[in-house]
């Protein structure tokens, strides 16, 4: 298992009300397993999503990354693992808007200080994207952005592979490819997946589909 | 500096922007800076060069050498003082000279001493003086067209030749001609050359009758020196705030801007002082760019500026200035580090961790 999450609940405290964001949610991801997760707005997607990416700390439980507690790690430690086991893929893709194509995958390199720097290219090429490396963010479509933003997430070769509502800037067609490629690299690489998503149009693309509502998972 | 040198390229204009006020900024204060020094050496290099440490005067002139009236005899006292290498008598005196009996008058100082003291100049020109009638002026009055072997006439009284030139010698805005003309009777000051750990025994010696000031000190009696002094080093302390609170508010602004940014970085995993070490990068980058630049400009101008316009530049105090200015950069720079500490990583994520 490269991700468990174990028994994980999330309490946020408003005033004298306390108001329970997950309550006790156990998810395990397999290798080459990408797992999709549906629910209405503020049941508790996106707190899931940055507790499995180490962003936001629970309030009790317990998650293994790569078998790992993230619980004991300090700040820095934590951020040292999501750059190593992590891959993000961000709504709007999120990309630096003043950095070119190649250069939004370098700087991960940079700060990862990785020795191997040919294997942008190969990934750019890869999402066809081999004529872009010069463009800045600006200058490309929607999916285009989605695709660098997966290469990005893809640079370090994570084990891990978090996208949080991926198609949500595109239409059907590109949102269907975006979410083919993430798929497919999952599978073929033997990556753990989630993806928030509010797309049912993908869904089908996910070996396993997982609705959370009001904090609570249900298969 | 990865990402430094590709946000400064990417968005030049708005860093040319900044960088066009820093500029400057940097040679406003450059050019105060050689104002201040070359209205400073205009009004007492002659007294900041003198052969002395240490220079005594009446209580009652305040400092003022010119109100100073010491008897001449007083002055084997003080040569006689254990820990006294050196005394000489020093009188000044702001006189009108009519140059070579024609219609030209010049302003000048007279600095009045022993011709066998250590206090007369050496000579950049011609040569020292030999007796009463002659005097070493400053080079300075060459640009008013007088040369060695012109005379100059005080009032009535005698002609005075002059028989050499020497350097940076001015006094009170006006050159210094040093003589002496052989009267011994009252006088201005008496300087003194002595080790400073002797001097508060050569003060209780002395006692109250005379003053004690070192060089440095008797520049406060030049009439409007540290009025002069003190509004133009106002003047470039506060260009100094102006400069940091310019950066201060850019950064601040432009942080702000790349919250959304810097959020994402962090969730992909960029430590905090990696993004700090960019922002400082930038910081120092673009003020050693607009130092240099402002250097250049400054240069420039002062070569345009007249030559007897009061300006001087050193590089030991332009690499002072700069680094200041740096430092100041930096210091306004911190406000923007605060604001990119304090950014969480989970913002990348809409909609998580309200």
């Amino acid at each position: 298992m490269t991700l468990v999450l174990e028994n994980v609940s999330k309490v946020y405290k408003d005033g004298p009300k306390e108001f329970k964001a997950l309550d006790n949610v156990s998810l395990e991801v397999k290798p080459g397993e990408f797992i999709a997760i549906i629910g209405p707005s503020g049941s508790g997607k996106s707190t899931m999503l940055s507790i499995a990416g180490a962003l936001l700390s629970p309030t009790s439980g317990r998650i293994l990354l790569d078998g790992e507690n993230t619980a004991n790690l300090s700040a820095n430690k934590i951020t040292q693992r999501r750059l190593e086991k992590i891959g993000f893929v961000f709504q709007a893709a999120n990309l630096i808007p003043y950095l070119k194509v190649k250069d939004q995958l370098s700087v991960i390199n940079v700060i990862a200080k990785n020795k191997n720097k040919t294997r942008g290219n190969e990934l750019l090429g890869h999402f066809g994207l081999a004529h872009r490396v010069n463009n800045y963010p600006n200058e490309l479509s929607g999916g285009e952005r989605q695709r660098v933003a997966i290469a990005r997430a893809l640079i370090n070769d994570p084990k891990i592979i978090l996208a949080d509502e991926p198609t949500a800037s595109l239409d059907s067609k590109r949102g269907r490819e975006v979410v083919e490629m993430l798929a497919d690299e999952i599978k073929t690489r033997g990556k753990s997946g989630i993806m928030v998503t509010h797309d049912e149009r993908v869904l089908d693309l996910c070996d396993r589909v997982v609705t959370i509502r009001d904090g609570r998972l249900e298969e | 500096m990865f990402l430094a040198i590709r946000e400064l390229t990417h968005a030049k204009f708005r860093y040319v922007l900044i960088g066009l006020i820093m500029v400057l900024i940097a040679s406003l204060i450059f050019i105060i800076s050689g104002l201040t020094k070359g209205l400073s050496a205009d009004n007492a290099s002659a007294i900041q060069n003198l052969q002395a440490d240490y220079v005594l005067m009446e209580p009652d002139a305040e400092l003022e050498i010119t109100k100073s009236f010491i008897p001449h005899k007083k002055l084997d006292d003080i040569a006689k003082i254990d820990g006294v290498e050196e005394a000489n008598p020093l009188s000044i005196r702001m006189m009108n000279a009519s140059v070579n009996g024609t219609q030209q008058n010049e302003d000048v100082a007279l600095f009045v001493t022993e011709a066998d003291g250590v206090l007369l100049p050496s000579v950049s020109e011609g040569k020292t003086i030999a007796n009463e009638n002659e005097v070493i002026a400053d080079s300075s009055l060459k640009r008013e067209g007088i040369e060695i072997g012109d005379t100059l006439q005080f009032g009535e009284e005698s002609e005075f030749t002059i028989v050499g030139f020497t350097d940076n010698q001015r006094y009170s805005h006006t050159s210094v001609l040093f003589m002496d003309n052989g009267q011994r009777d009252n006088i201005n000051a008496i300087t003194i050359q002595a080790e400073e750990g002797k001097i508060d025994a050569i003060k209780s010696t002395i006692g109250d009758s005379l003053d004690i000031v070192t060089t440095e000190e008797a520049l406060q009696g030049i009439p409007s020196y540290s009025q002069e002094q003190a509004s133009l080093n106002m003047m470039i302390i506060f260009l100094f705030v102006i400069a940091a609170f310019v950066l201060a508010a850019f950064f601040y602004v432009i942080t702000l801007q790349k919250r959304d940014q810097f959020g994402v970085l962090k969730a992909l995993g960029a430590k905090t002082i990696y993004l700090v070490k960019n922002l400082i990068g930038q910081v120092v980058l673009l003020s050693v760019i607009c130092i240099a630049v402002g250097v250049g400009l400054t240069l420039g101008i002062k070569a345009l500026l007249p030559e007897d316009m009061p300006f001087l530049l050193e590089t030991s105090g332009m690499i002072q200035t700069s680094l200041l200015i740096l430092a100041v950069s930096v210091v306004g720079a911190l406000v923007s580090l605060v604001q990119v500490v304090k950014i969480d990583p989970i913002e990348a994520i809409e909609g998580a961790g309200k």
